[in-house]
């Protein structure tokens, strides 16, 4: 047990979560989610990025659309599909539920998180 | 200054450095590898490498002239290796599998409850194999590697288990993963010795001097080369083989040649692994590999993985259906079998005559003429023995290892190497047969010269009576009697014993030689020296005819004809010669084999015997001589020297097994009736009658050697 396998642990559990509210905010391609993840201070890694679109593409909760691109191949972009919305509300709630009793739980270490890092530009 | 070449990545052209293309071709091979078990896998990758795409597009278009390794580096480090990738799938919450394995023990019981016995890497002194097994039974690797030293087999047990059992590394991703590899870097003939420090982690001079080792005291010993008892024979024979070990080493360790090759050669961490290797997928990897090195197309072996399952599966359906295909199948399986078996047959004969071959050969200088028939024999060695047995060893392992680089150009090499052994030896063998094809015809009976032809009892030995004792015991290759640095000493000798016409004894020679031309043959015949000196009964005669190294040896024979008197005695001993000659070549003298009925011949050496006036030998038990004593020898003594003695007995003295058999068991039961009168006779003195003649028989036997004064007792 150390620090980076927990740390990586928690990290993989909200990254769909993630991705998907990237995508709800409007079609997306890939390297657009990653820029944003990473404005958000959300490393990604692309090779991690494109099978978990596959995966939820699979799964029905993402469709795609094909766009030339002036610089290369033709472009996916991304979408969410109906049962994606459905999908993506739940793990919303869960996800609420989850940050609050977090929140809860660590309030007192908040203080001192607060004091020391949320200052930090980004 | 960089090769460029031209590739076609998701339908652009894309101008690309060698070396940054093997390491996008790597990537994408690792990529593969880590999602092989994906469902989605090729619309994946197909992602990855449009965006792959995109980027160099991306490069070129800002005004790049081609993708270099920087490129490539900083395009995989933005994509991530398939390592750092994130798995957000179902078994995320099992084992730590992106981390480096912490430990063995906790991985081994992790992987769903199903314990394997795996090499431990991690913990290793030599090859883990301790560790491992400590891992799988819960105990402390000490207390095994005490067990594997201590018990007697613990050495090629642990050989066993490190060639057998999977390491720990192949299955955790990227821990430490070590290849056999030459060096090319740090080498002094093909890296190989480099690369087996690299391999064992220790200095290369080790292997080096290890190497080397055996071909120092090959130098030291080579005065000593005509030994040829056993240990001896191991240790020179070693040291050939030290170099054919190199030769098999050079050709089946595959060169380091890439990056990643030279740091899976040192053991670093290579970022290809992944989680996925099941065995299916290290055998690709495998085939991969060796692909890598090939110049087969990529294509060649996807084909052949599914035509070999294809094929695979029919042969399952159609074997389950019809009997005539497993008929088809047994019979195919017998057939490699016995391939398999005459393949064997024939690299132990290789080894056989090679082993001979270089043990006889400091022999060859007193056969062989100089220049060309001595090279001849030089490319027979090389060439007809030695390649087929690397050859041999080499496929064996390259078939093992499934290596499949320059298969052409070693076969070729190998072919035209054999085709030259065969020219030698065929060129070695018609070129000795010229040298032996003419006999000398001056048979003349020389005398040698008795001091005192009149004594009553003549011995004929070739060794003074001190030195039968001390004779030395190393010399092995018969029928040369000794080796000196320009002489050889054969026992081409015959004695035939016949009745004298007067009452002296008389000794004769004749000397005879095979050559090239009549001439020589004579001349050879001639040069011959072979006499003896009388000193009262004993005639002590040459040890043997000598050769030089000018004259060689070209069957150089001598009759030795003893002249008995009648009621004179005779004995011969032993170390004569008379039973192993050496004969090449094309005169059949089978006239003068030996026949045990020929009167001249019907004696054993080592016993005394009398010569009476029908012109036979007595011995003096007055037994007709012409039962050869050596089989007796063999049922009462087990003295080393006889039983030797008997297995050179030449099998021309009986036509066939049956009449053999019948005599010995003849001889047997003649020998155990005179050993019963001679014991009944003894006690008889004692006033007491009974047998149990046997023990004391066997008891007699291994008491008194055959050979010296003391078997006069038979």
């Amino acid at each position: 047990m150390n620090i980076d396998n927990t740390a990586s642990q928690m990290r993989k559990g909200v990254l769909e979560f993630c991705i998907l509210s990237v995508i709800k905010q409007g079609e997306a391609y890939p390297s657009d989610i990653i820029d944003k993840m990473k404005a958000a201070n959300l490393n990604i890694l692309e090779g991690t990025l494109y099978p978990l679109l596959t995966r939820l593409k699979n799964a029905e909760f993402l469709t795609y659309r094909w766009v030339e691109s002036n610089s290369g191949p033709p472009r996916k972009y991304f979408s969410l599909t109906e049962k994606g919305a459905e999908f993506y509300k739940e793990l919303e709630a869960t996800w609420f539920e989850l940050a609050n009793a977090v929140k809860a739980l660590t309030d007192a270490e908040q203080e001192h998180f607060n004091n020391n890092n949320f200052n930090d530009p980004q | 200054m960089k090769q460029v070449i031209n590739i076609n990545f998701q339908g652009r052209v894309v101008p690309i450095e060698v070396s940054a293309f093997d390491i996008l071709k790597q990537y994408t091979e690792s990529l593969n590898r880590h999602f092989a078990n994906e469902e989605g896998k090729d619309e994946i990758i197909n992602d990855i490498e449009s965006r792959i795409g995109e980027l160099f597009q991306e490069r070129l278009t800002n005004g790049a002239t081609c993708i270099t390794e920087d490129d490539v580096n900083a395009v995989i480090k933005s994509m991530g290796r398939p390592e750092e990738f994130e798995d957000v799938e179902e078994n995320a919450g099992t084992a730590p599998k992106t981390g480096p394995a912490t430990a063995s023990q906790e991985y081994s019981s992790a992987q769903s409850g199903h314990k394997r016995l795996y090499r431990d890497e991690n913990n290793k002194v030599l090859g883990g194999v301790c560790a491992g097994v400590a891992n799988y039974f819960g105990i402390d690797a000490l207390v095994v590697r005490l067990i594997f030293i201590f018990s007697g087999i613990g050495f090629f047990a642990y050989i066993l288990l490190w060639a057998f059992v999977p390491s720990s590394a192949q299955t955790v991703i990227g821990s430490k993963r070590k290849k056999l590899y030459r060096d090319s870097d740090d080498k002094i003939i093909a890296g190989v010795g480099s690369g087996l420090g690299n391999y064992f982690g220790i200095n290369p001079w080790i292997p080096r001097v290890l190497f080397a080792l055996p071909f120092l005291s090959f130098v030291f010993r080579w005065n000593h080369w005509g030994a040829f008892s056993f240990p001896e024979f191991v240790k020179f024979g070693f040291s050939p083989g030290a170099l054919i070990l190199y030769i098999i080493l050079w050709l089946v360790i595959p060169e380091a040649f890439t990056t990643a090759e030279k740091l899976e050669m040192k053991g670093a961490k290579v970022d290809i692994d992944s989680i996925k290797n099941s065995v299916v997928e290290e055998m690709k990897g495998v085939q991969q590999r060796a692909q890598k090195f090939g110049k087969e197309a990529s294509a060649t072996v996807a084909d052949k993985t599914k035509a070999f399952t294809s094929e695979a599966g029919n042969v399952a359906r159609r074997g389950s259906r019809s009997l005539g295909d497993v008929i088809v199948f047994l019979l195919r399986l017998f057939a490699y079998f016995v391939i398999g078996c005459v393949g064997l047959v024939l690299v132990v004969g290789l080894f056989f005559l090679g082993f001979g071959a270089v043990g006889l050969f400091p022999l060859k200088d007193f056969l062989i003429t100089d220049g060309w028939e001595n090279a001849f024999a030089w490319g027979t060695l090389l060439f007809f023995i030695a390649v087929p047995i690397i050859g041999i060893i080499t496929w064996i392992i390259r078939r093992l290892a499934k290596t499949k680089a320059n298969r052409k150009m070693i076969r070729l090499s190998f072919g035209s190497l054999w085709v030259v052994g065969w020219i030698c030896a065929i060129m070695l063998v018609s070129s000795l047969f010229n040298d032996f094809r003419y006999t000398n015809k001056n048979l003349v009976e020389q005398d040698i010269v008795l001091a005192n032809p009149g004594v009553k009892k003549l011995e004929l030995s070739s060794v003074s009576r001190l030195e039968k004792y001390t004779r030395s015991s190393w010399f092995r290759v018969e029928p040369f009697l000794g080796l000196e640095d320009d002489t050889a000493y054969i026992r081409n000798v015959e004695v035939r014993i016949v009745k004298a016409t007067n009452d002296s004894f008389r000794v004769t020679t004749i000397k005879m030689a095979s050559g090239r031309t009549k001439t020589q043959a004579d001349n050879l015949a001639n040069m011959i020296q072979f006499g003896g000196v009388q000193k009262d009964t004993l005639l002590q005669l040459d040890k043997g005819i000598a050769i030089n190294k000018t004259d060689k040896f070209r069957n150089q024979y001598v009759i030795l004809t003893v002249y008995v008197p009648v009621g004179k005695h005779i004995k011969i001993d032993r170390s004569i010669g008379w039973f192993d000659r050496i004969h090449f070549g094309i005169n059949d003298r089978g006239d003068w084999d030996f026949d045990s009925d020929d009167e001249a011949h019907g004696w054993s050496a080592d016993i005394e015997y009398e010569m009476r006036a029908d012109g036979r030998l007595y011995s003096l038990d007055g037994r007709l001589a012409g039962t050869p004593r050596h089989t007796r020898v063999r049922v009462t003594s087990n003295d080393d020297d006889n039983y030797r003695y008997d297995s050179t007995n030449p099998m021309h003295k009986v036509d066939s097994m049956r009449q053999k058999v019948e005599k010995e068991q003849q001889h047997i039961k003649d020998s155990l009736e005179k050993q019963k009168e001679k014991i009944d006779k003894q006690l008889e003195k004692l006033g007491d009658t009974g047998d149990g003649g046997d023990d004391s028989q066997s008891i007699n036997g291994a008491r008194f050697p055959v050979y010296g004064p003391m078997v006069t007792v038979y």
